[in-house]
């Protein structure tokens, strides 16, 4: 262990150990010190390019200057996955698709062996750490450690499950903490293997409805809302269920495994029908439309079927009542809502980051428990890990430009002006604290608006988000009343923490909540603990008080195509180029008067 | 498309100018330059899309040889966070003349197609105004140096371009060198791999306890 002799008055041993995902979508950096997380941020959000992938760099050296900590003060470096087992099995799938991969082939080994196989190389000569501090976990070891150790449960079933790990695509298995210090374990016995995956089943019809893979699956999943599971039949020919109770595809249907230009193949065309151009708008009103709605649904109905016949099954061999999920998958909330109400286990958790991003956090924690043999710490539940938001910042840039500026230093004023801008139809950019870790803003880095009328969406999605009309918004409830607006199974308001579940909203206030109703009736909820962000929780009580209702709608802050916005200036210029009129920066509130820009 | 993605990713690095500099002003023609470009993009876009109904024409992608060309304002090398203010302006002056005097071209090439023609038309009015406030506010921020300036982006222009030569260069030797790899040294490989895949049998794997022991190992 390393002593941290300049941290003041602190002179005691601590481990710190840094985990790092990266190389393939969404990187990021999380700083572990004595069992307990202390910074995490994916690199986009410094980096301000979507889902960046580059080694993160930036977001290492902002964990650490957080922590006060130099990489030589580091005990540990875990990256993610192990790279050379990765290597194995690109090389393998080129072999196994000879001669048809000999385009692939020459690219897949230029991209492997010019940095990715290279990390503990890579790691040393960025943060000059000797080549013994550096570990690997495999990939779905850190998933299931970043859903499992953060959760608040001792022992549980763990299922995590993506497009691609290093082989594995899906893991199975339990872990157990024990608070008396030590014996953490995390056991994956059983795995499904590349390219038997139900990612990549779901990132297939993701390109075939012409989103883009490891991005826009969640497209499918809203687009999934105005279609009907009329097609399930031709997609259950894509999957099938195997004697021992997994899964397998039937790979004449894709080419995912063989080649990098395209996900399916001709026969998934023949079955499916001509794929939609990219650059097409959806029109749902065509027979198009509705047949790509019809299969966006289908595929969804069988994802679903498949996790929730795993979960049973992974519940009735283990007689746990506490299942953690993990992996990209694992953002599916329709799937979620199922697996909770259907598998047979009494509380399920998904962390808010369960894809890649979360990996890093995971990593270091599998380190710390499982490697070092560390006693098991309490983690806070929440997902704020990343930077601050600095008010003055955003006072200084704003009275330059000439906007109505308040610096409200009594909090209770500020609640009440925001709540007031609400109430008046005004949509509101709320940044507070710390940025949160994973693709949901859960109140930290938010976009709030009335939830009441379908207006609001509408106006939302053309003039603030920019986005396709079908996409549906979120809303935020505190925890309390979220069962007098939602349709809650038991269990419901814990995997409501984080957004990870999709569930009714009640059929008497569909029309009052229209603005977070989705067409299928069902809404992303977030059910919001007063500890977790009290700031929030206040300003929904207060619009609760004027309105009646205290639900507000709650989307990411960010326009289209670009990451969650992190300082104050990014706000301010998202808020600039877009449709919100206040912007709500720590203690600071600023009004939209006149053009922030102007060609004189 | 491929003009709309640059301009995009154009409009985002300026973006991003707009949010590092410490000038009030320049943050402001930044930002309004930034609106403009991602404005342009959605216009190439949306143009794009047309043509592309019209043609009935698949998005296959085809040889790209953009390494050849001169570098636009969303070549992915730029690195604003670490640029000044004046070798970001100098930059973007260069690049809006280059991009200026390529549209001037394209627009009078198109003149028989009129929507095409007018998207060119309005976005070359919008790089006038880009190429000239770039020039002013650099004679304003270094009215001393602001040619030496343009002179350095200028020779930074010309690095970048042998860069991507170079490296597109030696892409296809390495993509050859390994196609021959491939050809003459796979095959056996490829036979045992065929042959090791058609014995897996779908469905689970058992973990072997051992491979979860060490994280030492990167196999």
């Amino acid at each position: 262990m390393h002593a941290i002799r300049s941290r003041g008055s602190i002179d005691a041993d601590r481990m710190n150990i840094l985990g790092i995902s990266a190389h393939y979508h969404d990187s990021a950096a999380a700083l572990v010190i004595d069992g307990v997380p202390v910074s995490a941020v994916q690199e986009e959000r410094l980096s301000r390019r979507k889902n960046d992938a580059a080694f993160p760099l930036l977001a290492i050296e902002w964990c650490l200057e957080h922590a006060g900590l130099e990489p030589e003060d580091l005990d540990a470096v875990v990256f993610y996955e192990r790279p050379m087992l990765k290597f194995d099995r690109i090389l393998t799938c080129a072999l196994r698709a000879f001669p048809r991969s000999w385009r692939t082939f020459p690219e897949a080994m230029k991209s492997s062996l010019g940095d990715k196989v290279w990390v503990r190389g890579t790691i040393s000569s960025y943060l000059g750490v000797p080549a013994r501090k550096i570990l690997f976990t495999r990939h779905h070891q850190s998933h299931a450690a970043a859903a499992f150790l953060a959760a608040p449960t001792d022992r549980a079933a763990i299922l995590t499950t993506d497009g691609v790990g290093e082989w594995a695509t899906l893991t199975v298995g339990h872990g157990t903490r024990r608070t008396n210090g030590g014996g953490t374990t995390i056991t994956l016995p059983r795995e499904v293997r590349f390219p038997h995956s139900l990612g990549m089943l779901y990132s297939a019809f993701t390109a075939y409805l012409g989103f883009a893979i490891n991005e826009d699956e969640y497209k499918v999943m809203g687009l999934a809302g105005y279609g009907r599971p009329t097609v399930v039949d031709k997609v259950r020919r894509l999957i099938h269920q195997t004697a021992d109770g997994a899964f397998a595809l039937d790979l004449d249907y894709f080419e995912f495994h063989s080649t990098a230009t395209r996900s399916y193949s001709s026969r998934f065309i023949d079955l499916f029908g001509p794929p939609r151009p990219a650059y097409e708008p959806i029109d749902l009103s065509s027979a198009d439309g509705r047949r790509f709605a019809d299969c966006a649904a289908s595929v969804q109905c069988v994802l679903e079927d498949t996790l929730v016949t795993l979960a049973r099954s992974l519940h009735e061999e283990t007689g746990l009542s506490d299942l953690c999920l993990g992996g990209g998958v694992a953002l599916n909330g329709l799937a979620n809502a199922r697996i909770l109400t259907e598998s047979g286990f009494s509380r399920v958790f998904v962390p808010p980051a369960p894809g890649d991003a979360g990996c890093a956090l995971g990593a270091a924690l599998y380190a710390d428990r499982i490697h070092f043999d560390g006693p098991d710490r309490h983690i806070p539940d929440h997902p704020f890990w990343g930077p601050s938001v600095d008010g003055v910042e955003l006072a200084r840039l704003a009275s330059e430009d000439g906007h109505l500026v308040d610096r409200c230093e009594d909090e209770d004023v500020l609640i009440r002006q925001t709540a007031d801008d609400l109430t008046a139809g005004r949509v509101v950019g709320w940044m507070d604290g710390a940025l949160e870790l994973g693709p949901r803003a859960l109140g930290h880095r938010s976009i709030l608006a009335s939830a009441t009328g379908t207006e609001m969406r509408d106006r939302l999605n053309r003039e603030v988000k920019f986005r396709d009309e079908f996409r549906p918004f979120a809303p935020v409830v505190p925890i309390e009343a979220a069962d007098r607006y939602f349709e809650l199974p038991a269990g419901g308001a814990r995997l409501a923490r984080f957004m990870s579940a999709v569930f009714r909203v009640r059929p008497e206030w569909r029309t009052a909540l229209g603005a977070i109703t989705h067409v299928d009736g069902t809404t992303r909820l977030q059910a919001l603990d007063r500890e977790m962000a009290p700031r929030l929780y206040a300003l929904l009580q207060a619009y609760g008080r004027r309105t009646g209702v205290p639900v507000l709608l709650n989307t990411s802050f960010n326009l289209s195509g670009e990451p969650i916005v992190n300082r104050a200036v990014e706000g301010y210029s998202t808020f600039l180029r877009c449709g919100i009129d206040v912007l709500v920066a720590g203690q600071t509130r600023v009004m939209k008067k006149v053009s922030g820009a102007s060609r004189e | 498309m491929r003009f709309g993605e640059t301009e995009t990713d154009g409009g985002r690095d300026i973006l991003r100018a707009a949010e590092v500099t410490s000038d009030p002003l320049l943050r402001r023609l930044y930002l309004v330059h930034a609106i403009d470009e991602l404005r342009h993009g959605a216009m190439f876009r949306q143009r794009a899309a047309s043509l592309l109904r019209a043609l009935r024409s698949s998005s296959k992608p085809m040889f790209r040889a953009d390494w050849l060309a001169p570098g636009g304002h969303g070549v992915d090398d730029l690195e604003v966070d670490g640029e000044s203010d004046h070798s970001m302006l100098a930059f973007l002056h260069l690049s809006e003349k280059a991009a200026a005097s390529r549209f001037t071209v394209y627009r009078e090439v198109l003149r028989d197609d009129p929507s095409t023609y007018a998207v060119f038309d309005e976005i070359l009015h919008d790089e006038t105004f880009h190429m000239n406030y770039t020039l002013t506010q650099l004679a304003r921020i270094s009215p001393q140096h602001h040619r030496r300036h343009i002179w350095r982006a200028r020779l930074s222009r010309l690095w970048k371009a042998y860069l991507r030569v170079a490296s597109a260069l030696a892409g296809v030797i390495g993509t050859l060198l390994m196609t021959g790899q491939y050809f003459v040294l796979m095959p056996p490989f490829a036979w045992l791999a065929k042959r090791a895949a058609r014995q897996e049998r779908p469905g689970w794997t058992a973990v072997a306890p051992d491979a979860r022991d060490s994280l030492t190992r990167q196999y």
